[in-house]
């Protein structure tokens, strides 16, 4: 009787312990938006112009002042993205505010935003692209595990020096 | 034990700093090198503070084991390499925040509680030795761990991001970036006074764990814990599992280890992937033993005293070495050169104390004999 | 060859422990008889990782030809890390032999060692007599610490294995301030600039570089022998395997086996093993400067601790447990050992274009070690 009921509590336990992992896959999820204030040229024959300036706020910050053809960048975690964008069309005039509530894909680390396409109210696949970082060509890594260790003692303690040739040379 | 009371308050004083000679050491190397270090109080308070919050939680992981007679758990490590495999899983899938920090807690239970119990066992099966087998168990597990990292990852368990891979297309970069999970826990219901920042959030992670403690000592586990530590045969003979106890006082450890290593990277905010974990067994041990606890004997207080000295040495001992030699390396030296004393005379204590006690017994056993010869 | 892999699957060592300790109770039957075969002894006497590591090593061996890497090189390779490595690995006998475990502490030894040479330098000896100097110099130092190292581990009999791998520590990080603060002048040894403080590294050129494997390097075909110093090894090999017949060496045994019993018989327990502690560190101390003739270098700071694990791990490759360890111990250990060391990053590279040399190292000492740890010691206590 003890033990099933031990057994059942502990099942509960990793039961809730999955749930709340899972829960903290889906809010946990990080995007990065970049937003563009960029003319949309052509979308169904249609053209839609970049605003003068677009001022957006994220989560009460204004993060980026756009002029036409500039990027900005916030990040995210979750997937119901709310921004606020103070839209500027013309040089000079009235400037209006618009509240836009969107949902970031999950498995987009990196999301480009057309701002004029999305103030357009068009369809997803218009303002919506996925952002690739261009592939940096980095000096090849070292990587020899042990090193970079912060209270200068041998890393991992005494596996390496014996066939220490290279290394042991490194010092001279 | 009850002899003690009855004693002078002159020699009860001594009593006192023969038991706390460690920490006293500690402060008043401390002391002195605080002035010769130049740093300004508040960088002190505010380093010191930073410092409690990253190490506080992996220091008490270690009481468990302590509990259970088992020594000073140097394998700890292991909890420390399974948040290490759940962080790297976390950042990769891009989960950022606190949530990341909870799902890299969660993520890595079940890989400290493995490795916990795999050293558990080897550890019932090598008694009167688990400290050098803990010891050596870190090392193996620690190839274990690097060849997942090195060569599986990435090329049997998908790793989605070039950003933590090697250029060759498997392995872990030398280093990951948390930024996105960086010091999470730490702003979250931060206090600021006066350019002093107080990460309240992790100590009542901390003071939890505390709390923790305090109510497991009671309970029914908790105390076969301490009845097997302090000797196993009778523990046995009362009829508790003596190597299954051992085994969990372990698996907690590891498991606790874990949750403090999340916490330790969150606060660094990068993940050095092969040295992040080779020294933390190391310098978690020292500290609590700085505090004044012993191999069989330590209490939460130890811990929290042992993090503060331990680590008010590490930060003004290279500005003190460079005052008084000329060379900051020297202080270096001597801040690794007293961690690794400060174990030794420990270890030294705690055996040389079981011999006597054991030659004791051994003589009262005699005099018993003789006695009952002569009557 | 598969058959015979599975058979010692099915029979884990805990078995073959179990069966030592039945036998003489009680006789086994012709069944059981006819069960411990040959096989069986051999597992039992050689140990199941032993078996492992060998048969990975003769899997390198035949795989060498097919992946285009050239056996004799590779042989010479070996050999001549044997003949670095051997007197290091000799050291953890006498310790092993008077009981005090296995030598962790190897460090101490390292440090006496480093001191003689560096001071052989410092003083001006160059060439071969600078060796000589180095081993004349590092024995005083030898004699000391490891008697002071030898007093300490009698006080605490039973926690031989901690602390020893922790005085190791304190003694390295104490002297890595010492290199740093003593007054050495050598312009070889101190670092250019300030002018005090010595390298990490120090090179042997000029000094006592190659002066044993150098001697008398004879090639065979394809292969050179560095007979000089394996003459070395040999000597002091005999002098080891002599000493451990002799009145002295035959009660250091029963200390190691038996302390009680050792203690009835009228031998003094804490001076047999004071004996072997000092010789162990001597011995380390010598083995670190043949090391170095090899490797061409002294390397100082946090160095010395690089050699413990691998050391530990050969002799117990070799077939030594935590209370046992012989001369043939020493040599089938090293050789597995540095064979294993010298094989898999060539053979592994030239095949997978992977080298996980390093992982596989780690994990054969350290699994190693764990095994001799987690065993039950045959008659001791």
């Amino acid at each position: 009787m003890k033990a099933k009921r031990r057994m059942l509590f502990s099942l509960l336990l990793v039961l809730v312990l999955v749930g709340i992992a899972a829960a903290m896959m889906v809010i946990g999820r990080g995007h990065t938006v970049y937003f563009d204030n960029k003319t949309l040229e052509d979308y169904q024959g249609q053209e839609y112009k970049a605003a003068d300036k677009i001022v957006v706020t994220v989560k009460g910050e204004e993060v980026a002042k756009l002029s036409k053809r500039d990027r900005g960048m916030a990040t995210w975690i979750g997937q119901n993205f709310k921004m606020i964008l103070e839209v500027t069309q013309e040089k000079g005039g009235e400037s209006e505010i618009r509240e836009i509530d969107l949902k970031l894909p999950y498995n987009m680390d990196g999301i480009i935003i057309n701002l004029p396409a999305i103030l357009a109210d068009l369809p997803e696949e218009a303002w919506l692209s996925e952002f690739i970082p261009a592939v940096k060509e980095e000096p090849a890594e070292e990587e020899v595990p042990g090193e970079g260790d912060d209270f200068g003692l041998g890393g991992d303690m005494g596996l390496e020096g014996e066939l220490g040739l290279e290394d042991g040379l490194g010092g001279v | 034990m009850s002899k003690k009371t009855n004693l002078p308050a002159g020699k009860r004083a001594l009593d006192l700093a023969r038991n706390n000679a460690v920490p006293i050491m500690f402060i008043i190397i401390c002391a002195v090198f605080i002035p010769m270090a130049g740093f300004s109080p508040s960088y002190l308070l505010n380093e010191i503070i930073t410092r409690m919050g990253r190490n506080l939680f992996l220091v008490l992981c270690l009481l468990f084991p302590i509990m259970a007679g088992m020594g000073l758990n140097f394998a700890m490590t292991l909890g420390a390499m399974g948040a290490e495999i759940a962080v790297i899983l976390v950042a990769d899938w891009q989960i950022w925040g606190i949530p990341g920090v909870v799902l890299a807690m969660i993520l890595s239970i079940p890989f400290s509680a493995l490795l916990g119990f795999i050293c558990g066992t080897l550890q019932n099966m090598a008694k009167g030795r688990e400290m050098i087998t803990s010891y050596i168990i870190n090392f193996f597990i620690n190839g274990w761990y690097q060849l997942i990292v090195l060569y599986i990852m990435g090329a049997v368990i998908p790793i989605m991001h070039a950003s933590i891979m090697l250029p060759r297309g498997y392995g872990i970069r030398n280093t990951v970036s948390l930024l996105n999970m960086r010091q999470c826990l730490d702003d979250l219901l931060a206090i600021r006074i006066g350019g002093v920042k107080i990460p309240v959030f992790t100590f009542l992670l901390v003071g939890l764990l505390c709390l923790f403690i305090v109510w497991f000592r009671r309970t029914k586990l908790g105390q076969d814990m301490r009845a097997v530590g302090q000797d196993m045969e009778v523990a046995k003979a009362a009829g508790i599992n003596v190597d299954r106890t051992r085994i969990i006082s372990v698996v907690m450890s590891t498991v606790c280890a874990g949750f403090g290593m999340v916490i330790y990277l969150q606060n660094i905010g990068n993940l050095p992937t092969y040295t992040g974990h080779a020294q933390i067994g190391m310098f978690c041990i020292a500290a609590l033993l700085v505090g004044g606890a012993s191999v069989e004997k330590a209490a939460i207080g130890n811990a929290f005293l042992g993090v503060i000295l331990f680590h008010l040495m590490f930060i003004v001992a290279p500005g003190a070495g460079a005052f008084i030699t000329g060379d900051s390396m020297v202080g270096e030296y001597f801040r690794v050169f007293l961690s690794y004393g400060i174990i030794t005379l420990a270890l030294i204590m705690y055996e040389a104390k079981k011999r006597m006690a054991r030659s004791k017994a051994g003589q009262e056993l005699a005099e018993a004999q003789k006695k009952e010869e002569d009557a | 060859m598969s058959e015979k892999k599975d058979y010692n699957y099915n029979s884990p060592s805990k078995f073959n422990d179990e069966m030592k300790t039945i036998q003489p109770a009680r006789r086994p039957t012709e069944l059981e008889k006819a069960q411990l075969g040959t096989m069986t002894a051999m597992v039992s006497s050689f140990g199941l990782p032993r078996i492992i590591i060998s048969g990975f090593l003769l899997v390198l061996f035949i795989l060498t030809p097919f992946v285009g890497v050239d056996l004799p090189t590779q042989i010479t390779n070996i050999i001549n890390r044997f003949s670095w490595n051997a007197v290091l690995v000799l050291a953890m006998v006498p310790m092993i032999h008077a009981g005090c475990g296995l030598n962790f502490g190897l460090p101490l030894a390292i440090i006496c060692g480093l001191l003689g040479g560096t001071l052989s330098i410092q003083l001006g000896f160059t060439g071969p007599m600078s060796f000589v100097m180095a081993v004349l110099i590092s024995t005083p130092f030898a004699v000391v610490l490891g008697g002071g190292y030898g007093l300490l581990l009698n006080r605490i009999k039973g926690g031989e294995m901690m602390i020893a791998t922790y005085v190791g520590f304190s003694v390295m990080s104490f002297f890595c301030m010492m290199w740093l603060l003593l007054p050495y002048s050598s312009p070889t040894m101190v670092y250019g600039l300030s002018g005090n403080g010595l390298r990490p590294t120090i090179s042997l050129d000029g000094f006592y570089n190659q002066v044993l494997s150098g001697f008398l390097n004879i090639r065979i075909g394809n292969i050179a022998l560095p007979i000089g110093a394996l003459l070395a090894f040999a000597l002091l090999a005999f002098l080891m395997w002599a000493f451990l017949h002799t009145k002295t060496g035959t009660a250091m045994t029963a200390v190691g086996s038996n302390a009680a019993f050792a203690r009835a018989a009228g031998i003094n327990v804490d001076r047999t093993r004071m004996l072997s502690v000092i010789m162990s560190t001597w011995l380390g101390a010598i083995g670190i400067l043949v090391y170095q003739q090899g490797f061409g270098f002294i390397q100082l700071y946090n160095a010395p601790n690089n050699l413990t694990m691998p050391t530990v791990a050969a002799i117990l490759i070799g077939g030594a447990s935590v209370n046992k360890a012989s001369i043939p111990n020493v040599i089938i250990g090293t050789i597995l050992f540095q064979g294993i060391v010298t094989m898999t990053p060539t053979v592994m590279n030239s095949m997978i274009h992977m080298d996980m040399s390093e992982v596989i190292r780690i994990i054969v000492s350290q699994g190693m070690i764990l095994y001799a740890l987690t065993r039950k010691i045959e008659g001791a206590k």
